[in-house]
């Protein structure tokens, strides 16, 4: 019996408490559909279509003059910036004393499949800035864009740089050449004129598939694992529900809007180039001649920094600060780092100029 | 009623051509309108307009045919790249694991190998022009088969007399350019009362 290997005891309590806790976590943890994701309170001061601006109620005095407006991605919705009380972009700028207020682009039907750039830029976001503009009775107003929502911020501040004070541009798509990303890669063998002729909008399964390819071992096997090891913690928990909750609700993007992003940004690559049109009208990045504040995440394996970075040598600002973090694309807006680095850095240079 | 070829028929060569054409045509017109005679008579009421455009549907079921030609051989290539990744990268586990683990650690530490090796090597399978190239014809053939089945239910819809996908996206484009053209007006409205104002 000498060739007889012993199992570690350990091994099978590991088990054996692995087993347990999946098997009873259903009576410790909330089902993602009984979690509110919307934190911070706020109001809805304008509804257009589907898109709704959001007023985040102050929570302290306020401090800046200039209110802030965040144009958030058209991928998942604006839940992540108010994700939990504890790691919320949204509350952290209040406690700063910012006005803010947050664009929420709704939840597009099959009657949306016409809206374009134009609609996003020279329409909705447009008639947010004129809202604030006309309610604070000031003339320019400090704008933020996240993902592929600065895409859209990136666009408006280049054709209206009249209405904005101060740009803050969070891992925003630009150089779509430069992406290292697997999603470029996909875009850029991507059909993407039959599939909105076909199937009109851009349907959530398609962003469902592109998610699993991204660390496909990593987010579809360890990360489970990690949950059910650690259902005793309930702040891991609640976190993990409230990401996983987000990670899954993914509106359909407007195919024309899908179409010319693919089409202009990871195939043709016209935005970088100062060649991309919206509304008839070309898009010069020199024309960003207000202070910005570009922000990118080495780990980022949504938007790689290579596709971030080209817009804060592109625009014709001489107020410009590029800050690159150690984390990742999710990280940057919603974790313990981006309330202790992140969002005091943003908060600072923002403070100064508003 | 004489037709005009064959009044000229014995004229000129030029004539003779044109009236072979004519026969040509005058029979395939009349067997067209004679065959579609049965086919209305096994067709009742609205039924008809299904009946007549039965044709679109089998067309479009010969077309998805060889679009699933295509689409096989795409998933295949699919599977098969999905398939020598894994096998490519469990080989680079199997060199660096123990082959039993003896303790929690080793167990954990190989997981943390086999996550580590099978992301870094299914990034590079989803990052290669090849992956990229066959997803994309893969997605193609995939919106072509339901471009077929679009077609299949306009036919339905148009017997049953409801709008087809053309007709709701015609529409559609129509709400969309008029509702674009009132909030731009409404804008330049807002603006130019601002102005006013000061």
């Amino acid at each position: 019996m000498q060739n007889e290997s012993i199992i570690d005891p350990k091994i099978i309590e590991e088990i054996l408490k692995f087993s347990k806790n999946v098997i009873e976590a259903p009576k410790f943890v909330s089902a993602p559909d009984e979690i509110n994701l919307e934190v911070t309170p706020h109001k809805v001061v304008q509804q257009i279509d589907k898109t709704r601006l959001l007023y985040y109620k102050p929570i302290t005095k306020i401090k800046h003059k200039t209110p802030l407006l965040i144009s958030y991605a058209l991928i998942n919705r604006f839940h992540i910036l108010d994700i939990h009380p504890e790691k919320s972009w949204i509350r952290n700028l209040l406690e700063q004393g910012f006005e803010v207020y947050l664009l929420d682009w709704g939840i597009p039907t099959s009657m949306d499949k016409y809206l374009d750039f134009d609609d996003y830029v020279n329409g909705y976001l447009d008639s947010s800035v004129e809202y604030i503009k006309n309610k604070s009775s000031i003339e320019k107003i400090s704008l933020q864009g996240y993902c592929t929502g600065a895409t859209i911020a990136t666009a408006y501040t280049a054709l209206h740089p009249e209405n904005i004070k101060n740009y803050i541009a969070t891992a925003p798509v630009i150089d779509g050449w430069k992406d290292t990303t697997v999603i470029s890669n996909l875009a850029k063998h991507m059909d993407v004129d039959k599939m909105v002729d076909t199937i009109g909008n851009m349907p959530p399964e398609f962003m469902y598939y592109c998610f699993s390819v991204l660390k496909p071992f990593e987010q579809g096997i360890e990360k489970y694992i990690k949950f059910f090891k650690n259902i005793d913690d309930k702040k891991y928990v609640d976190n993990f529900l409230r990401v996983e909750k987000w990670l899954g609700d993914t509106p359909p993007i407007p195919g024309e809007l899908f179409k010319q992003w693919i089409k202009d940004i990871y195939q043709k690559n016209t935005l970088i180039q100062n060649k991309m049109h919206v509304g008839g009208e070309l898009i010069d990045l020199k024309k960003i001649d207000m202070p910005i504040f570009t922000q990118v995440a080495i780990g980022d394996h949504l938007v790689s920094p290579e596709c971030s970075m080209p817009l804060h040598y592109a625009v014709g600002s001489n107020d410009k600060t590029l800050k690159i973090y150690p984390t990742g694309h999710v990280g940057m807006i919603a974790s313990s780092f981006s309330q202790k680095k992140v969002l005091p850095e943003m908060g600072e240079w923002l403070a100064k100029r508003s | 009623m004489q037709s005009k070829s064959s009044k000229n028929l014995a004229e000129s060569p030029k004539d003779m051509t044109e009236y072979y054409k004519h026969l040509s045509l005058f029979w395939t017109d009349i067997i067209h309108l004679m065959s579609s005679k049965p086919q209305a008579l096994t067709s009742i009421g609205p039924m008809r307009a299904f009946a007549a455009n039965s044709k679109k549907i089998a067309v479009e079921l010969i077309e998805i045919n060889e679009n699933l030609l295509g689409f096989n051989q795409y998933i295949s290539e699919y599977y098969k790249q999905l398939s020598s990744t894994w096998e490519v990268a469990q080989k680079k586990v199997n060199l660096k694991a123990p082959e039993i683990p003896q303790d929690v650690e080793q167990i954990e530490a190989m997981k943390r190998i086999w996550i580590d090796i099978f992301d870094n090597d299914f990034t590079e399978l989803f990052d290669s022009k090849q992956f990229g190239e066959n997803y994309g014809n893969l997605v193609s053939k995939e919106l072509e088969l339901t471009k077929h089945w679009n077609n299949i239910t306009n036919v339905i819809l148009q017997s049953v007399n409801l709008p087809s996908k053309e007709e709701v996206d015609e529409v559609y484009k129509e709400i969309h350019s008029l509702k674009k053209r009132v909030s731009k007006l409404e804008l330049e409205l807002k603006k130019e009362k601002r102005k006013n104002a000061k």
